[in-house]
């Protein structure tokens, strides 16, 4: 048996107590706003001097915030199939060709996450300026597929390599034709991927809160936007239902997204 | 077999930029024979395979499978089965989905699917398992379950590359058993790749040697063994330690040879062609520790390696270099390190061989140097 020095249980119990204050710290804010949409009053108040869905009735009856909900998905939806046609094709040029230069793609592929988001912001509104696409909705849509197709394409791609190309070869020996072995072994084995990636993309997408202010004009107002507005000018409680719904959907699809990911390996 | 080549390939040459992967070669596959291409690696065994299956496509030459030029072919259309060493079976697909795959494709009816699943799994002795997923089975299960998909549809010739290589020894022995059997019932034209001399001489009816993108020599395991093509093959197949040679005269057309070595002129057997330069070829089984008539090689014991029944002795032998015997381990028991020994072996023991001097196999010390003719 192994006897512990007083200093290394002192060490061990510091760093516990340290995960719990920090964790305790990132996650005091999420139960302060999910108290807070709880609460039926009609101005801010902590605690809340009484409980009940006033403010999900208040959100569901605004209009306007249904209509910035509906707007983001209808932006999301089409910037995810994109992410998905444009990712899939690209890893599978990546990790399973001759293509040269894939390298660069690997890294290209991934700038627009690396790249901070003002400056790569600034950017685009040059070029969207130039091209006309300023305040238009498949310039966002656009916009939106350049953010969130690198999380199918790292997650696509995590899956590519953990799938042998002889199962590809195996396939075709066997007397399919590459576009039937590519359909039936490979993307087939990939599929759990591609959906972990979607989803993730469409979180991406839904949450985004920049580019909607450079690219965006007045006109188009997504989640994000209205939820700035609405902070902007004077303070409704019924945005802590908001936050509560975007939290509680958020962490929902990301555990899809990881329990899909698991299930592929 | 019935003598009708398979599989002909007509001076097949694969360049990867400026670096030959296989230089020409010309290759006959009997029908129904069982031929290995074996090699160390990077000796362009795998590259040939490749060729022949459709994964490469060569630089130059043709491949004729039954007849038919199948150079330019997809792999889909080239009739021909393989088998990976990793398996490579659909791990989304049950045993029998993967089994039937080639069947389905060619849309054999679902009534003949039923049969040729029943009778490829019994072959390789999994009755009963058509419901499993690859990752339920073991290692050896799953190989066999890639050898009854590769041979369903009955292709033309069966391309095996290093199946054996990811078991371990135990099974290999047994898989090895179940290929042999397979080969003989269905009596299917086999190419087998391996770097793993003992796998190929169990199963192989012929086999190519290969080294630096050619085929050395081909033939039967026994020839290989007893007869080896030159100082390579005698080294590369059997171990074989090399004697130096002070001179040599051919006798019986070749059969045998007179030859003077180690202070003493005698004859003993000798491969066919052997010109120019020419070594002693002793396997390490032949050598003794009691005179038995033959050579004597007086050394120094530099280690001991006990195997069961047989003890490894690596000995320094001067005007030789090392030299490798295999002894019984009981005779054996008192030998120390550091000790000087007398090796023996008769003269019908010794094969004389070519030597080919470009070997970057084992290569004799630099002090027989100096008795070379």
């Amino acid at each position: 048996m192994r006897r512990r020095h007083l200093s290394d249980v002192a060490l061990v119990v510091v760093g516990r107590v340290a995960i719990v204050v920090i964790v305790g710290l990132l996650l005091l804010p999420v139960a302060v706003v999910l108290m807070l949409s709880l609460s039926n009053d009609t101005v801010f108040a902590f605690p809340p001097s009484s409980w009940g869905f006033r403010q999900y009735r208040e959100l569901l009856d605004n209009p306007q915030w249904v209509a910035a909900i509906s707007y983001s998905v209808k932006i999301a939806i089409p910037a995810v199939v994109l992410s998905v046609v444009v990712a899939v094709p690209a890893s599978l040029a990546i990790h399973r060709s001759a293509l040269p230069g894939r390298g660069l793609l690997q890294l290209g592929g991934i700038a627009s996450i690396v790249i901070p988001i003002s400056a790569f912001a600034v950017a685009m509104y040059g070029v969207f300026a130039q091209f006309g696409l300023l305040g238009s909705y498949w310039g966002l849509v656009v916009a939106n597929t350049v953010l969130a197709f690198p999380f199918v394409l790292i997650v696509t791609s995590a899956a590519l390599t953990r799938i042998p190309v002889e199962l590809e070869l195996a396939a075709m020996i066997a007397g399919a034709s590459r576009p039937r072995a590519w359909a039936g072994v490979t993307l087939r084995l990939l599929l759990p991927a591609i959906l972990a990636g979607a989803l993730l993309a469409f979180v991406t997408s839904f949450d985004e809160a920049v580019f909607i202010n450079f690219l965006g004009g007045p006109d188009q107002v997504t989640l994000p936007k209205e939820v700035f507005n609405s902070v902007r000018y004077g303070i409704d409680p019924a945005i802590t239902a908001i936050a509560a719904v975007l939290m509680l959907t958020t962490s929902a699809i990301m555990t899809c997204a990881l329990v899909l990911q698991r299930r592929g390996r | 077999m019935n003598g009708r080549h398979a599989l002909e390939i007509r001076s097949l040459s694969k360049r990867f930029g400026s670096t030959a992967a296989l230089h020409p070669l010309d290759l006959d596959v009997n029908a129904g024979e069982f031929l290995t291409l074996l090699g160390p690696s990077g000796s362009g065994k795998t590259t040939l395979l490749r060729l022949i299956v459709g994964f490469e496509s060569p630089t130059e030459g043709r491949i004729v499978l039954d007849g038919r030029d199948i150079s330019g072919l997809s792999p889909a259309d080239r009739s021909a089965g393989m088998v990976f060493q990793n398996y490579a079976l659909f791990p989304h697909m049950t045993v029998r989905e993967n089994v039937e795959y080639g069947l389905k494709i060619r849309r054999a009816s679902r009534e003949e699917r039923r049969r040729r699943v029943l009778e490829m799994l019994e072959l390789v002795q999994l009755t009963g398992f058509d419901d499993r997923y690859p990752r339920q089975l073991s290692g050896g299960q799953q190989q066999r379950v890639a050898l009854a998909r590769a041979l369903a549809y009955k292709p033309t010739i069966i391309l095996m590359d290093e199946p054996l290589g990811a078991l371990d020894r135990t099974l290999r022995i047994e898989m090895e058993h179940v290929i042999r059997t397979i080969h003989r019932s269905l009596e299917a034209t086999v190419i087998y790749v391996t770097h793993d001399r003992q796998e190929a001489l169990a199963l192989s009816d012929r086999i190519a040697i290969m080294r630096a993108g050619r085929i050395v020599t081909i033939g039967k395991p026994e020839d290989h063994y007893y007869r080896p093509a030159d100082s390579f093959v005698a080294s590369f197949f059997s171990d074989a330690n090399l004697l130096p040679v002070v001179k040599y005269v051919s006798t019986a057309g070749g059969d045998t040879a007179r030859v003077t070595a180690q202070g003493d002129v005698f004859d003993c057997p000798s491969s066919h062609n052997v010109d120019g330069e020419a070594r002693l070829a002793v396997r390490p089984r032949s050598l003794g520790l009691k005179p038995v008539g033959g050579i004597g090689l007086r050394g120094l014991l530099l280690e001991t390696l006990l195997y069961g029944d047989e003890r490894e002795l690596i000995c320094e032998v001067p005007g030789v270099g090392r030299v490798t015997a295999l002894v019984p381990s009981r005779a054996s028991a008192d030998l120390a390190v550091g000790q000087a020994i007398e090796l023996h072996a008769a003269h019908e023991d010794l094969v004389l061989v070519r030597h080919r001097d470009d070997d970057d196999a084992p290569a004799p010390s630099a002090a027989d140097r100096t008795e070379e003719p």
